[in-house]
C-alpha cells in the first residue's frame, strides 16, 4: 500500500512524523511535491468548473501524488453542510477516468473525529499495537503545535523587524529542522531555540504596527499557496497578523476537548448571535462572530478569506457589513484567477485605509 | 387578518400550497410576492453580495418587494429535509442575510426544520410558529395535519398528471389561473429537464425556458413529474448516501430519467451554485457513460435570452438529427 497524501499547511510535516515512528518506508507513503502552479493547473484542468480552490489544489495534489505511484489517497470526508463531503466521492471519479486506480481512505472530519483518525493509522500500519499508535500520533501532532508556536511569534516579530523577512526566513528553518526532529526532546529544544532566534532579531523600538485579524474559510487561511503568502505579504507591509484558526487548534479541540463539551467557539458563537442565528456550515458562523469579537477587542482590520463561491463565507460576507461593531473588512476571494500583484495593491490600500482610520481616531 | 409574507422564490414551488393551508388554518392572510420580475430582479441584485448565486439575490428582490404588504415576512431556515442530509448553507443564512441587507423587513418568521432533529424537534418549532397566531394547540395540530394533507396532494398531483409546480399551485390553491398555453405541437422530442425547482420555474431567470423547449418541439420531464420514491433508489444507485437534500431532485432524477431513455439531458444550474457544481458532475459523467445527449446551461443575472436560444436550438437539432439516424 502506497498512501499519498494532500497538502494542508503543514500537515505533512506531522504524517511523516507518524509514519516514520511506525515504520513505514519512503515507498509507503507518498507526499506530493510543495504545491506550485503546475498543481493547480492540473487540479483546475479535470476539476468541475465552478468546484472551489480546495477542490481543485486537493485534486491536483493528489493527481501529482498518483504521479509518483501512490494507490491509496487520504481525503477529508464530513456529513456537513459545506461541499467537502462530496470531494472524495467526486475525485474518486475524476482519477478513475484519468486511469489511476486508487482507493479513497476518507477522515470523517464531523463525527468521530479521533476514532476515525486513529482507526485509519490502525488499518495503514498492519494492526501496530495501540500504544505504538498512540505514541507515534502524539509525537507527530507535536511537531504541529511546534511550527504553530512558532508562527504566532513570527506573525508578530515580522511586523516590527528592522530587516523585513528575517523572521520568515527563520520561519522556514525552523519547519525544516522541526521536519527532520526524530524525537519529542528534540522538537521541544529545536522550538525554544527558534523562539530564541526570533526574540534576537532586531526590531524598531516602541512600534505599534497595524493589527489585523484573519478569519474565513480554514483551507485558504492555513494554505499559504491558496492565499498567496497572504501572511508574508502583510508582514512586509509592516502589519501584526492574527489568526485564530490554526491546525494545531483544530486538533486540540476538535479531536480532544469537544468531546468533553469544552466548545472554542463559544464566546464567538455568541457575539455572532444577534446577526447569524446558527451554523451554516464550514466556517461562516465564526467569520461573523470573530468580526464582532475583534472589532470589540480593537483590531484595526479584519481580512476575510474565502474561496470563491464558498457557501458558508457568501451567508457571512453578506452579514458582516451591517454588524454593529464597525470594523473595516476586506474580503479576499480565492480561485485559480488570483494573482500575486493585484492581491497585493488590494492589501496596501487597505493598509492604508487602516492607517488613515487610526490617524484620525488619534485626534 | 394578519399577512404573512411569502416570497415566489426558492422553496415556494416545492411548499407553497404546504405552507398556504398551515396559515390559513390558523387565520393568517398569505400574501404572495408577484412573479419574478425587472423590478424585483434589479432590487434584489443590488443588495446582495456579488458572488451569491442569482435565485438568492432575486428571492431578496422578492422579500424588498413585499415590505409594505405584510405583518410578517415567512423564511424558514431549513436545515435538513432527510436524515444526514442537509441544505446549501445560503438557506440557513436566510433568514438572518434578509434582516441584514433590508433593514425595513417586518419582523421574519424563521422556524429552522431540521429532521435530523426528530419529529419532536420538529414539531416543537411548528408549535412554536403557530403560536405567534394563536394560542390553541388543537388548532395548530388540525392546521398542521392539513397542510401536510394539502403536501401530499400537491406531490401526487404533479406525479399523476405531469405538470409542474406552477400548474400545480394554480390548480390547488386557484390563484392567478392564466388558462395554460396549449400548444398544439405535437411533441416529437423528449427532454429531461434537470435542475432547481426555483431556476427551472422562475421564467424570468431562465428566460422561458420550458415554454421554449415546449415551442421547440420538446417534452418536458422534470423532477416532479416522476414518483419520489423512484428518485431515491435511483440516487442511490449512482451516488449513495445523500449528502444534500436536493440530491434526489438532480442526482436522482438525472440517473432516473436517463435510464428511462430520454433523448436529450438539459440541466439548469446558476452560476456559483456549490451543490450543482458537484452533483451535475455526476449526472454528466453517467450521460456520457449512456450516450445521452447532454446540455449544461448555467445561468446568471448576465446571460443573454438570443445567446440561451441559439443554445437550445443547437442542442435541439442534434438531438433531432441523431435520433432520426438512430432510427
Amino acid at each position: 500500500m502506497r498512501v499519498g497524501i494532500p497538502h494542508f499547511g503543514n500537515v505533512y510535516i506531522s504524517v511523516k512524523a507518524m509514519a516514520q515512528r511506525l515504520g513505514a518506508t519512503e515507498r509507503d507513503l507518498i507526499i506530493p511535491p510543495p504545491m506550485t502552479r503546475r498543481t493547480l493547473d492540473l487540479g483546475v484542468k479535470y476539476s468541475p468548473t465552478e468546484a472551489c480552490l480546495p477542490y481543485k489544489l486537493t485534486l491536483g495534489n493528489l493527481i501529482e501524488a498518483c504521479e509518483l505511484g501512490a494507490d491509496t489517497l487520504a481525503q477529508g470526508r464530513g456529513t456537513g453542510i459545506c461541499r467537502l463531503g462530496y470531494y472524495a466521492k467526486n475525485q474518486e471519479q475524476i482519477l478513475h477516468d484519468l486511469g489511476y486506480d486508487a482507493h479513497f481512505i476518507t477522515i470523517d472530519v464531523s463525527h468521530h473525529k479521533l476514532a476515525s483518525i486513529l482507526q485509519l493509522i490502525k488499518g495503514m500500519c498492519n494492526n501496530a499495537p495501540w500504544p505504538k499508535i498512540i505514541s507515534a500520533f502524539r509525537f507527530g501532532i507535536g511537531k504541529l503545535f511546534a511550527l504553530d508556536k512558532i508562527e504566532k511569534v513570527v506573525q508578530k516579530v515580522q511586523a516590527v523587524e528592522l530587516e523585513r523577512g528575517t523572521a520568515n526566513q527563520i520561519y522556514r528553518e525552523a519547519i525544516r529542522a522541526i521536519d527532520k526532529a526524530a524525537e519529542r526532546k528534540e522538537v521541544k529544544r529545536i522550538t525554544s531555540e527558534y523562539i530564541d532566534k526570533l526574540s534576537w532579531i532586531p526590531k524598531e523600538e516602541d512600534a505599534k504596527p497595524i493589527k489585523v485579524s484573519i478569519v474565513g474559510e480554514i483551507y485558504v487561511v492555513i494554505e499559504p499557496f491558496a492565499n498567496m503568502d497572504l501572511e508574508v505579504e502583510l508582514g512586509k507591509l509592516g502589519v501584526e497578523v492574527e489568526r485564530t484558526m490554526t491546525i494545531s487548534r483544530w486538533i486540540k479541540y476538535s479531536l480532544f476537548l469537544n468531546p468533553l463539551g469544552i466548545d472554542e467557539w463559544r464566546d464567538v458563537h455568541k457575539a455572532a448571535m444577534p446577526y447569524l442565528k446558527r451554523d451554516v456550515g464550514g466556517d461562516g458562523w465564526e467569520s461573523v462572530g470573530e468580526k464582532v469579537l475583534h472589532a470589540r477587542e480593537g483590531y484595526d482590520g479584519i481580512i476575510h478569506v474565502a474561496p470563491f463561491t464558498c457557501m458558508p463565507e457568501i451567508v457571512a460576507q453578506n452579514i458582516m457589513p451591517s454588524t454593529k461593531e464597525d470594523i473595516p473588512v476586506l474580503t479576499v476571494l480565492c480561485d485559480e484567477q488570483m494573482a500575486k500583484p493585484g492581491m497585493i495593491t488590494r492589501l496596501e490600500a487597505f493598509v492604508d485605509l487602516l492607517k488613515f482610520r487610526r490617524k484620525r481616531r488619534k485626534r | 387578518m394578519i399577512k404573512v409574507g411569502i416570497s415566489r422564490a426558492l422553496f415556494y414551488y416545492q411548499y407553497y400550497p404546504m405552507w398556504q393551508t398551515f396559515f390559513e388554518e390558523l387565520g393568517a392572510e398569505t400574501v404572495v410576492s408577484s412573479p419574478t420580475n425587472k423590478d424585483i430582479f434589479t432590487s434584489g441584485n443590488s443588495r446582495a453580495v456579488a458572488e451569491t448565486c442569482l435565485p438568492v439575490k432575486v428571492f431578496f428582490g422578492h422579500v424588498i418587494s413585499l415590505v409594505d404588504k405584510c405583518d410578517y415576512m415567512f423564511i424558514p431556515a431549513i436545515r435538513s429535509m432527510g436524515r444526514k442530509a442537509y441544505n446549501c448553507s445560503k438557506f440557513l443564512g436566510l433568514p438572518d442575510m434578509a434582516r441584514a441587507l433590508i433593514p425595513r423587513c417586518p419582523p421574519i418568521l424563521d422556524p429552522e426544520i431540521d429532521l435530523n432533529k426528530g419529529q419532536r424537534n420538529l414539531h416543537k418549532t411548528i408549535y412554536g410558529l403557530g403560536s405567534h397566531f394563536t394560542c390553541h394547540k388543537g388548532k395548530i395540530k388540525k392546521a398542521i395535519e392539513k397542510a401536510w394533507k394539502t403536501n401530499s396532494a400537491y406531490r401526487k398531483e404533479m406525479a399523476d398528471l405531469g405538470i409542474t409546480p406552477v400548474q400545480a399551485i394554480d390548480r390547488i390553491c386557484g390563484e392567478n389561473c392564466e388558462p395554460g398555453s396549449a400548444l398544439n405541437l405535437s411533441p416529437v422530442l423528449k427532454i429531461a429537464l434537470i435542475g432547481h425547482p426555483y431556476v427551472i420555474y422562475d421564467d424570468y431567470i431562465n428566460h422561458r425556458l420550458i415554454f421554449r423547449l415546449q415551442a421547440m418541439g420538446a417534452e418536458i420531464f422534470t423532477s416532479e413529474m416522476a414518483d419520489q420514491e423512484a428518485l431515491d433508489v435511483a440516487m442511490a444507485k449512482l451516488a449513495g448516501n445523500p449528502h444534500w437534500t436536493f440530491e434526489a431532485d438532480i442526482i436522482g432524477a438525472g440517473e432516473f430519467y436517463l435510464e428511462a431513455k430520454v433523448d436529450g439531458m438539459i440541466t439548469v444550474a446558476v452560476f456559483g451554485c456549490g451543490p450543482d457544481s458537484m452533483m451535475i458532475d455526476v449526472v454528466r459523467h453517467r450521460a456520457r457513460e449512456l450516450k445521452v445527449p447532454f446540455l449544461y446551461l448555467s445561468l446568471d443575472e448576465h446571460t443573454s435570452e438570443g445567446g440561451l436560444v441559439t443554445r437550445l436550438e443547437a442542442f435541439l437539432d442534434m438531438v433531432k438529427r441523431r435520433k432520426r439516424v438512430c432510427v
